[in-house]
């Protein structure tokens, strides 16, 4: 569904991200680990196309997506819940999820997938009427997520969606997660720093260092990697 | 006799203060969808406001497209038709000039855009002022229409006071409320307007969402342009003016958004209906020549007030 071959880029002059490959087949939920300043979120912006790629390829169901605008990769079925939530603070709860759904898949899908939201996230559907900026950390993280939902995607791709949040709001997020992944039958590209727990829900994880990818496999192969239980997990 | 002319003139300076403040009104629309809501500096939306009086000016007076509307209908015509010449004009702007120092461009970056808007529309307010200066020559201009100097009498009310009416001022008010409140219920209600005020509050994750945000700015900011070109359609069947008008209003522009609260269009509508208000009224106490000094003490009152001041953001709560 989504192949990154050979993927450089640079941000003025410095390397962000060296030949880094990596494949999500549709149904899919894989995750990419790796500590601070990896690339990862530059990995994600890439795709979205807010980091304009040096060398590589980037390809969604068949078509490249170099060249191609990048408002126009959320018309593709590409969503994009980006780091630090960024919902549109001066927008209420509702509007921000009717953005969500400003693709036609998502405008055409409007009414299901908005009880879906609000069955996944009662506490949207309360505050429906608020401006997203005087949510919590949590509630705005659901309203990225879910205005991510609202346009129908066939990829969703979330940054980081624990960072900032209580440890219980964070376990909450990821179950949710979880639930999309398993009942909305959406494919999931997932960034985490909490890796132990985001390798666990996923079928494929990368492990991305300092710009490289430094390994790749199923979750059983990279908890048996002694370097992924010393670095991530803090096992021995 | 003196209770009586006192209530006239203090009736007058009411109703004249609530005419004009409408048109103003409509003016800080314009500035109010461009700084309120995209965030965008613009030091030439007075020359915007000249350029609607000219484009007005040009199409009813003389030989123009809409002379044969005749001195009752074609000013007010020619003053709504300003709005989509400055449209196209501010749309050229924005994609050759301002797109570089504003939106995606300048998202996440420090002053998020200002210093570079701020010299780019100072300049292009120079450059429309010597070029107004050269084009149209710096005669005082007016649209004429008879309307502007008759008026509906109210009254006698109290003795013999009465109110006069303008009857210029009055349409052009009608026609500035109905702008104002379509604009309103646009950027409210509607799909193109909730992308608008997304893209404003967030261009990254605005393009996320599939919007296209230099196109969308392009539509606020020629919108903003028109609008405020319409409001000088209207102000110019009643004042004359020339290249040079527009710094006499940028700053009441500025003053009018800032009042009403920055990302809010009838916010921006009632500053503006406040500056023309005081302006009007301080006539009653003050000479003609301090009046726009008035219009600073109010505004500085309310700054005292309201100190989040030009580039505050008021929203951000959380």
């Amino acid at each position: 569904m989504l192949e990154v071959t050979n993927l450089s880029v640079s941000y003025g002059g410095l390397r962000a991200l060296t030949d880094v490959t990596l494949s999500v087949k549709e149904g899919q939920f894989v995750t990419v680990v790796g500590p601070n300043g990896a690339g990862k979120s530059t990995l994600f912006k890439t795709i979205s196309g807010i980091v304009p790629p040096a060398a590589g390829q980037i390809t969604f169901m068949g078509t490249s997506l170099f060249g191609l605008p990048p408002a126009k990769r959320a018309h593709l079925g590409i969503a994009h819940v980006p780091e630090g939530r960024q919902v549109f603070k001066t927008l209420t709860v509702l509007e921000n999820l009717e953005m969500g759904a400003y693709p036609k898949a998502g405008r055409e899908a409007w009414h299901h997938t908005l009880d879906r939201i609000h069955t996944l996230f009662p506490i949207l559907s309360e505050r429906a009427g608020q401006l997203a900026g005087t949510l919590s950390g949590g509630e705005q993280q659901m309203v990225a997520i879910g205005r991510g939902l609202a346009c129908a995607p066939r990829l969703l791709m979330l940054d980081e969606p624990s960072m900032g949040l209580a440890p219980a709001v964070a376990d909450t997020i990821f179950e949710r997660v979880s639930q999309i992944h398993r009942e909305d039958g959406v494919t999931i590209l997932l960034v985490e720093q909490r890796v132990a727990e985001a390798l666990e829900l996923s079928d494929h994880g990368y492990v991305l260092e300092t710009g490289h990818m430094v390994l790749d496999g199923p979750y059983e192969t990279l908890l048996q990697d002694d370097r992924v239980r010393k670095s991530y997990l803090g096992l021995s | 006799m003196d209770l009586e002319i006192l209530i006239e003139n203090v009736l007058n300076a009411l109703a004249a203060g609530i005419t004009i403040g409408c048109i103003y009104g409509l003016m800080c629309i314009g500035l109010g969808l461009i700084f309120g809501i995209m965030r965008i500096v613009n030091f030439a939306q007075g020359e915007l406001l000249m350029l609607g009086m000219f484009s007005s000016l040009y199409l009813v007076t003389g030989a123009g497209a809409l002379a044969f509307l005749g001195p009752y209908i074609g000013p007010f015509v020619g003053a709504l038709l300003a709005g989509p010449i400055v449209f196209a004009f501010g749309a050229l702007l924005h994609k050759f000039l301002i797109a570089r120092v504003s939106g995606l461009r300048t998202a996440g970056s420090i002053d998020d855009g200002h210093f570079g808007q701020l010299v780019v529309t100072l300049g292009i307010s120079l450059i429309l002022q010597n070029g107004g200066l050269i084009l149209f020559g710096s005669s005082p201009a007016t649209v004429r229409t008879p309307l502007a100097s008759s008026a509906i009498e109210i009254g006698p009310i109290y003795g013999d006071a009465t109110v006069f009416l303008n009857k210029a001022r009055l349409i052009a008010c009608a026609v500035a409320i109905i702008i104002a409140v379509s604009l309103y219920l646009v950027l409210e209600y509607t799909r193109m307007g909730k992308a608008l005020r997304a893209a404003a509050d967030n261009p990254t994750a605005a393009t996320y969402m599939g919007i296209d945000t230099d196109k969308t700015y392009r539509l606020a900011f020629a919108l903003g342009c028109g609008i405020t070109a319409i409001a000088g359609g209207l102000m110019a069947t009643y004042l004359s003016f020339g290249p040079f008008i527009g710094l006499d209003y940028v700053i009441i522009m500025y003053s009018g958004v800032v009042l009403g609260g920055m990302g809010s269009i009838l916010g921006a509508f009632w500053g503006g209906l406040t500056v023309g208000f005081v302006q009007q009224c301080s006539a009653l106490v003050l000479p003609p020549q301090l009046q726009n000094a008035a219009i600073f003490v109010v505004f500085l009152l309310i700054i005292l007030l309201r100190p989040q001041g030009l580039f505050g953001r008021s929203a951000e709560r959380a």
